[in-house]
C-alpha cells in the first residue's frame, strides 16, 4: 500500500479554500489541533469519486495573507509549510482568488521561496470572467513557474484536474526567490540561503529585533538597515507580482470588479445612520435567538433528562447506585447536552455572518466602540453572546485572529452576567426586597436592582479587559487590517458542517470534563450519608455530606460577607451550574426541587434565624453581597472546562477561577462591611 | 490644486481622492503587516468610506477593500494623484 500523498491546502481568507476542500473531501473530515496551537486544522481524504492513483490526504490550513507569522494562524501555516510541524506536506494546493490576483499572488511568491511543490487552483474564474478580467492562464503559469488549474469551487468545476495535478506534481522544485538589491539581504543570503535570509530579517522586524537576534549579525539587531532590507524585500515581491500581472492580464477592460455590487450594498450596510441600525438589528436577532429561541430546546433536553431520571428510579428502585446513575451521571450528561442548542445557534449565525461577508462590516462599524476597551470589533459578537451563556461565547472567540486579543476576550466573558445567574438574582431579590414596588416612573425596585447587577457586570467586564490588555496578556500589537470581502451567498451545507464540527468538538473535549465534574460534585454533596437517627435534630442529609462539612469549615471566611455555611454549600453546588445554587439551597432547607420562583424557599430564607441569638440569618444587605459575589465569581465548571479546551492549557482556567473568586470575595466583603457600617449610623429599614 | 504631490498621512486623505503611497513609516509587526497587505511605495489607494463613528476607514488598494484604523493609516504617507 502506498502512503497517502499529503497535501496542505493554503490560501488567503475568503477565496473559496474551504469550499474546495469540502468538495474534494465530500464534506468528510476530522478537525484537530497541532500540539501547542489553538488554531484548528481540518483533515480529510480526497473522496473516492475522483480517480486517484494513490490516496490523497488534505489539510485545510487557516486562511492567511502571508507566511511571516504575525498572527497565530500564520505561524501555524508557516510551521506546516516549512516542514517544522508534525506533518510535512508533499504538495501545497494554493487556492487563489482570480478576481484579486494583485494581492493573492503575494502568498504564492512566499510559497515558491520555500521550494515546496505547489499546484495553484485559480478559483472564482466565473466571477473573474463576469468582471471582465481576461487572464492568460498559460502565461501566468509560465511567469509564476507553477502549474495552474482553473476552478469554480462553488460549482465543483475543475476538481478532477486539481486532483490530477496534485498527483503528478509531487516533485520538489527549486526554491525561487526574487532578487533584492540590498547589501544586507545579499550578505545574509550567502550565509543562510536566500529564503531563510528573507524570513530571518522579516521576523527580526516583527519581533522587535529580539527573538531572532542570535541568528542575525549582532551589529544589525535593531538597526535601520534591517528595516530597510525588509521594506526592500516586500517591495520587490510586489514589483514581481505587478510584472507578472502586466503580462498575464492580456486584456484589461473597464473592470466591473465583484466589489461594485458590494459597494452598492455597503451604501446601506455601512451607512452612517443605516449601518449602525442594521448592525443593532442583526445583533438583537443573534442575542434573542440564544436567549429565547434556544430556551424550548434546552427545556426539552431538561425534560428528557428528568424523565429518564424518573424512569431509572422507577425501574431500578432506590439505592445509592440508582442515585449515582440518576443524580450523578444522567445529570452530568444533561449538564453537557443542555449547551448544544445555544452552541448550534451561535455558530450557525457566526457561519452565516462570516460566509456572507457581513462579519467584517460588523467589526468595521463597532470597532471604534471596542477600541475604547483596547479590543477590536471582532470581540463584539462573543462578548454579546456572553449575556446568554459563556460556553458558546468562549467558543465563539475563534473568530478573533490575534491570540492575545482572543485570550483577553475569553477572560472578560465570564464577568458578563449570563442567563444562568438570573434565577439566583430572582430568588434573592424576591426574598429580601419588595421587588414590585414602583420606585421610579415605570420601574420597579426589582427591575432596577436587576439592571444594576447587569450594569455592574458589563462595566466590570470592560474594565477587566482594559486592565488585562495592558498587563498580563500584552501580545505584540497587531494592526487591524480587516479585509472587507465581496458579499457572497452563504452556503448552508458548509455552515452546517462547521456547526457540527463545533458541537462534536464540544461534546468530545469539553463534555467529558463537565460530566466528570458533575459526578464528583454529586459525590461530595451526597456522602457520607447521615445515620437516620441524626435527622431527628432537624438537620438535612446534605449537612452531613463532604460538601456540607466543607461549607461549615469555610463559614468563618463567609461571615465577613454576611453569609453562613448554608450559603457556602449552595455556592459549592452551584459550581456544577450556577442555577444549581437554588436547588442546592433548597436541599439545605429540606425543600425538594426548588427553583428561582419558589415561594417557600424565599420565605425560609427570609425567616431563617440563628438559633442562638434569634437574629435573622440573612438580611437585604447580605443578599446584596451575595448577588455581587455571583456577579464576579467564576462559579461554573463548564466555563473553566471550555477555556481549558480553547487555550489548550489549565493555566488560564486556573487563573480565571482564582482571580474571579478573589475579586468576588473582596467585592462582597467590602459591600457588606461598608453597608453594615452605614446602617449602624443610619438605621433605616431599607427593604 | 496646490495639494497635489504633497505627502500626508493616509488617515488625512479625503474620500474618493485617488492617491499614491510614497512611504511607509513605523516599525515592528505593524510595519510588516502593512507592507505585506500591499501598502508598498507606488501603490494606488483610495479612501472609500469612514466608519459611522469616524474610525476605522475603508480603503481600496490592489483591487480589494480593507478596513484600517487611523492610528495605523497615519504610518502610510500618500500624495494625491490627478
Amino acid at each position: 500500500m502506498t502512503a497517502p500523498l499529503r497535501v496542505a491546502v493554503a490560501g488567503n481568507p475568503n477565496v473559496g479554500k474551504t469550499s474546495l476542500f469540502n468538495e474534494l473531501t465530500g464534506l468528510r473530515h476530522s478537525v484537530g489541533n497541532f500540539a501547542g496551537v489553538t488554531v484548528e486544522v481540518a483533515r480529510g481524504s480526497v473522496c473516492s469519486r475522483f480517480d486517484v492513483p494513490r490516496p490523497i490526504e488534505l489539510f485545510d490550513l487557516p486562511g492567511i495573507y502571508s507566511l511571516t507569522a504575525t498572527a497565530e494562524d500564520e505561524r501555524l501555516a508557516y510551521r506546516v509549510l516549512s516542514g517544522a510541524g508534525e506533518v510535512q506536506p508533499d504538495v501545497v494546493l494554493l487556492v487563489v482568488d482570480a478576481t484579486s490576483l494583485a494581492r493573492n499572488l503575494y502568498l504564492a511568491l512566499q510559497i515558491r521561496e520555500l521550494g515546496l511543490p505547489c499546484v495553484v487552483a485559480l478559483n472564482m474564474m466565473d466571477l473573474a470572467r463576469k468582471a471582465g478580467l481576461e487572464i492568460d492562464v498559460e502565461r501566468l503559469a509560465r511567469e509564476l513557474g507553477l502549474p495552474i488549474i482553473e476552478t469554480i469551487a462553488s460549482r465543483a468545476r475543475g476538481l478532477d484536474a486539481v486532483v490530477d495535478a496534485l498527483a503528478s506534481n509531487a516533485r520538489r522544485s527549486h526554491p525561487w526567490c526574487v532578487d533584492v538589491e540590498d547589501p544586507l539581504v545579499e550578505r545574509l543570503s550567502a550565509q543562510h540561503g536566500p529564503a531563510k535570509a528573507r524570513w530571518l530579517l522579516t521576523r527580526a522586524v516583527v519581533e522587535g529585533y529580539a527573538a531572532e537576534r542570535s541568528e542575525l549579525p549582532v551589529e544589525l539587531a535593531g538597526g535601520e538597515a534591517v528595516r530597510r532590507a525588509v521594506i526592500a524585500i516586500i517591495e520587490r515581491r510586489y514589483a514581481e507580482i505587478d510584472r507578472i500581472l502586466a503580462r498575464a492580464h492580456s486584456e484589461r477592460r473597464a473592470i466591473a470588479s465583484p466589489m461594485t455590487t458590494s459597494e452598492k450594498i455597503d451604501r446601506v450596510l455601512t451607512h452612517r445612520v443605516a449601518g449602525p441600525a442594521v448592525f443593532m438589528l442583526v445583533m438583537t436577532i443573534v442575542f434573542q435567538s440564544m436567549f429565547a429561541w434556544a430556551e424550548p430546546f434546552m427545556k426539552a433536553i431538561e425534560g428528557v433528562i428528568g424523565w429518564t431520571q424518573g424512569q431509572v428510579e422507577v425501574l431500578l428502585g432506590e439505592g445509592i447506585l440508582v442515585d449515582f446513575i440518576s443524580q450523578g451521571v444522567l445529570a452530568g450528561v444533561g449538564n453537557v447536552i443542555v449547551f448544544v442548542p445555544q452552541i448550534t445557534l451561535l455558530f450557525a449565525f457566526i457561519g452565516l455572518l462570516e460566509d456572507s461577508g457581513y462579519m467584517a462590516r460588523a467589526a468595521f462599524i463597532v470597532d471604534r466602540v471596542m477600541a475604547k476597551a483596547g479590543l477590536s470589533g471582532s470581540s463584539f459578537v462573543p462578548l454579546l453572546s456572553g449575556f446568554a451563556c459563556a460556553i458558546p461565547a468562549i467558543m465563539g472567540t475563534r473568530t478573533i485572529r490575534s491570540f492575545s486579543a482572543r485570550l483577553v476576550t475569553m477572560l472578560m466573558i465570564p464577568f458578563v452576567s449570563c442567563s444562568a445567574r438570573l434565577p439566583i438574582y430572582a430568588l434573592l431579590i424576591g426574598a429580601f426586597f419588595d421587588a414590585d414596588r414602583i420606585v421610579l416612573g415605570p420601574f420597579s425596585l426589582g427591575g432596577l436592582m436587576l439592571l444594576g447587577m447587569y450594569g455592574l457586570s458589563t462595566f466590570s467586564a470592560l474594565l477587566v479587559g482594559f486592565i488585562y490588555k495592558r498587563t498580563i496578556v500584552r501580545g505584540p500589537r497587531l494592526p487591524l487590517l480587516i479585509e472587507l470581502p465581496p458579499y457572497r451567498l452563504p452556503r448552508l451545507r458548509h455552515i452546517l458542517s462547521k456547526v457540527w464540527d463545533r458541537v462534536r468538538g464540544f461534546l468530545r473535549d469539553t463534555g467529558t470534563t463537565i460530566l466528570a465534574a458533575t459526578v464528583v460534585l454529586w459525590v461530595m454533596l451526597s456522602f457520607p450519608k447521615p445515620p437516620d437517627v441524626e435527622l431527628l435534630d432537624h438537620s438535612t442529609p446534605i449537612e452531613h455530606s463532604v460538601g456540607g462539612r466543607v461549607g461549615k469549615a469555610v463559614e468563618p471566611a463567609l461571615r465577613p460577607m454576611g453569609q453562613d455555611w448554608r450559603i457556602g454549600v449552595a455556592i459549592l453546588g452551584s459550581f456544577a451550574a450556577r442555577e444549581v445554587f437554588v436547588s442546592t439551597l433548597g436541599l439545605v432547607f429540606g425543600i425538594e426541587n426548588a427553583d428561582g420562583d419558589d415561594a417557600s424557599l424565599r420565605e425560609r430564607l427570609r425567616e431563617a434565624r440563628d438559633p442562638r441569638t434569634n437574629e435573622p440569618l440573612y438580611t437585604p444587605l447580605s443578599a446584596m453581597a451575595l448577588m455581587v459575589f455571583f456577579v464576579y465569581a467564576a462559579q461554573c465548571m463548564s466555563t473553566l472546562a471550555v477555556v481549558r479546551r480553547e487555550t489548550r492549557t489549565w493555566r488560564w482556567p486556573i487563573f480565571m477561577f482564582c482571580s474571579m473568586t478573589a475579586i468576588a470575595y473582596v467585592a462582597a466583603v467590602v459591600l457588606y462591611q461598608l453597608g453594615s457600617l452605614f446602617l449602624s449610623f443610619v438605621p433605616v429599614a431599607f427593604a | 490644486m496646490t495639494d497635489i504631490g504633497r505627502a500626508r498621512g493616509l488617515d488625512r486623505l479625503p474620500l474618493h481622492e485617488p492617491a499614491r503611497i510614497t512611504e511607509v513609516l513605523g516599525d515592528g509587526a505593524v510595519l510588516v503587516q502593512l507592507l505585506e497587505m500591499g501598502f508598498v511605495r507606488g501603490t494606488e489607494v483610495e479612501v472609500i468610506k469612514r466608519a459611522p463613528l469616524g474610525d476605522p476607514i475603508e480603503l481600496r488598494l490592489r483591487g480589494y477593500h480593507v478596513s484600517v484604523r487611523a492610528q495605523e493609516a497615519r504610518h502610510v504617507l500618500v500624495e494625491l494623484l490627478k
